[in-house]
């Protein structure tokens, strides 16, 4: 609390409060409630409940579309590519957080410069490493890219974790002759778990909303990820709005389930690297 | 020996970000001087792709790409620090209830950016569009229009739609720095009988200035690789008549086709890339900087 509102600013705060909630949500509710509807009332019966819930929208575009293949994809990449995220990331802060080294600074400096990087721009050379690595119109050619492209904001987030946490337990362990892989992974990461969710949190959005880096990487039907998916099927179906927006639910349904489950974790990783 | 499995365990990191992220902006600089299609031997140019970019025959889409890019720069910063504060100040007030608000707002933001442009797209086709159907119900005709089909208004369109997605965001980040500031220095401002627009004003919004800083100069990074929600709203071309071509999308076309095959290069493409970079090279030098010292004072 850090404002003392009369009962009148009250009413007025809550006015505006309620306004942004209602052009945040109208969309998505308008997306939800066309999604049951024929596409002829889409258009002629905007602003009303559908007159017969229609589930077979969903039916037609998830078969037409392929999503099975495309949320194949898209669990794979993503899985993958948080783990290694993780695992890298974590190792790396751990030891920039725990190792005093000679260009420690350094080392550390080059790896967050990529939060302050337009990343997309280097497309091209990305592009050659992976066509030369043979690797294009892969899956695992894309958990690289995302890896690679995760490391920075991780390793910052994680850094400033590790240094929060007390070094009396690691002392003792290094006492009894542990050495530091086995500090990092039986006495550091159980620690880290809360930091691990908000890391694994932030880079989930990332990489299953990508579009880009699929776009330019895959190009069979088969390889191709869910916001990819999604822009073929937009294409192909232009006119018929009731699988449109039945498709664009199929595709928001995960990450609104992820979110609600885990909306603290979520916010807490947006802003906690922002407010550095 | 200990040392040897520290750097060990650091390598994969330092490795996969040399070769995916740190790599490619050097080799976009080299790869600058040469024309090349993307297969088959490279051809030295020196600095003629520069020259055609900067003055010759893609000069004109290159700085209409990147006026629009400053343009979307200039007006999301507007859009998103003033109603982010605004709502951040209001949150931040004594009032009950106000927590499954910060879900609904922050809620847009885990939308593929594709995603959030198709459903726009629908809502704001000139003809079955909800948008317009909403005006037309509420006696606005005037205000029924093809917001993506006109020149005038299909950036700003875009703009608008990239604010909805994004707002909620800034007003958490300036949320939780609001939070963060000392409790008794407003109490002792308004034990001294200032109103609480005085201790918004000339108290709590300096605290925020370097959050906002930060914020606004990764925003300005960011702005650069704007691409997703141009293709899923207007298409590779950045149409109509280009009004809504962005760096990504002219990017786009020249390195990965679309241009017709003559124009279509990877030297030429990089050269826009290094261009880019140039802009953008000093603010990210100077964000990491700053990020950095405050951290190492551990705010």
């Amino acid at each position: 609390m850090m404002f003392k509102l009369t009962p009148l600013q009250k009413i007025l705060a809550w006015f505006f409060l309620l306004l942004l909630a209602f052009v945040n949500l109208y969309p998505i509710g308008i997306m939800i409630l066309s999604s049951f509807k024929s596409t002829r009332e889409i258009f002629l019966k905007p602003f009303n409940l559908p007159a017969v819930w229609r589930w077979q929208n969903y039916v037609s575009a998830w078969q037409r579309a392929d999503f099975a293949t495309y949320f194949k994809n898209s669990i794979l990449v993503t899985a993958a590519s948080i783990a290694a995220i993780l695992l890298v990331s974590s190792m790396a802060a751990y030891v920039l957080a725990r190792f005093e080294f000679k260009g420690r600074r350094y080392v550390y400096l080059y790896l967050i410069a990529g939060l302050a990087l337009p990343t997309r721009l280097a497309i091209i050379p990305i592009f050659l490493i992976i066509r030369s690595l043979k690797l294009l119109d892969s899956l695992p050619g894309l958990v690289l890219v995302y890896t690679a492209g995760g490391v920075a904001f991780s390793i910052f987030l994680l850094v400033n974790f590790f240094k929060r946490l007390p070094r009396d337990i690691e002392d003792s362990a290094k006492i009894d002759g542990a050495g530091p892989f086995r500090i990092y992974w039986q006495i550091d990461l159980p620690l880290l778990k809360p930091a691990l969710v908000t890391v694994a949190m932030f880079n989930f959005i990332d990489v299953w909303n990508d579009f880009f880096f699929p776009l330019i990487l895959l190009s069979s039907r088969t390889k191709k990820t869910i916001p990819l998916g999604l822009q073929a099927f937009f294409g192909e179906y232009t006119i018929e709005w009731d699988a449109l927006f039945a498709a664009l639910n199929i595709t928001i349904l995960p990450v609104l389930i992820v979110f609600l489950i885990l909306s603290k974790q979520f916010i807490a990783g947006m802003t906690e690297g922002a407010l550095k | 020996m200990q040392k040897r499995s520290y750097l060990l365990m650091l390598l994969p990191a330092v490795a996969l970000y040399t070769v995916f992220v740190a790599y490619p902006f050097i080799s976009s600089l080299s790869l600058s001087f040469f024309n090349w299609p993307g297969i088959g031997p490279k051809k030295f140019i020196g600095l003629e792709n520069y020259r055609n970019v900067l003055s010759g025959y893609m000069s004109t889409e290159f700085y209409r790409a990147l006026g629009h890019n400053i343009y979307f720069f200039v007006w999301s910063l507007i859009l998103s620090v003033v109603p982010g504060l605004f709502f951040a100040f209001l949150l931040s007030a004594d009032m009950k209830g106000t927590k499954w608000l910060k879900v609904i707002y922050f809620f847009p933001n885990t939308l593929a950016i594709v995603v959030v442009g198709f459903l726009w797209g629908l809502l704001l086709n000139p003809q079955w569009g909800l948008v317009n159907q909403l005006f037309k119900a509420v006696g606005l005709t005037s205000l029924a229009r093809p917001w993506l089909g006109d020149t005038r208004t299909a950036l700003p369109t875009i703009i608008f739609v990239t604010a909805w997605r994004g707002l909620g965001f800034y007003i958490l980040v300036y949320l939780a720095a609001i939070l963060g500031i000392d409790r008794e220095m407003t109490e002792a401002a308004r034990i001294d009988g200032a109103s609480e627009l005085q201790i918004a004003w000339r108290i709590i919004l300096p605290h925020l200035l370097p959050i906002i800083a930060t914020t606004s100069m990764l925003k300005f990074i960011w702005t650069f690789n704007i691409f997703d929600i141009v293709y899923a709203m207007e298409g590779t071309q950045g149409g109509p008549a280009g009004s809504t071509d962005v760096l990504g999308t002219l990017f786009y076309r020249i390195a990965f086709g679309g241009l017709g095959s003559s124009q279509v290069g990877m030297g030429l493409g990089a050269t826009v890339v290094t261009l880019i970079f140039a802009i953008v090279f000093p603010v990210s030098i100077f964000y990491v900087f700053i990020v950095e010292k405050r951290v190492e004072r551990g705010e």
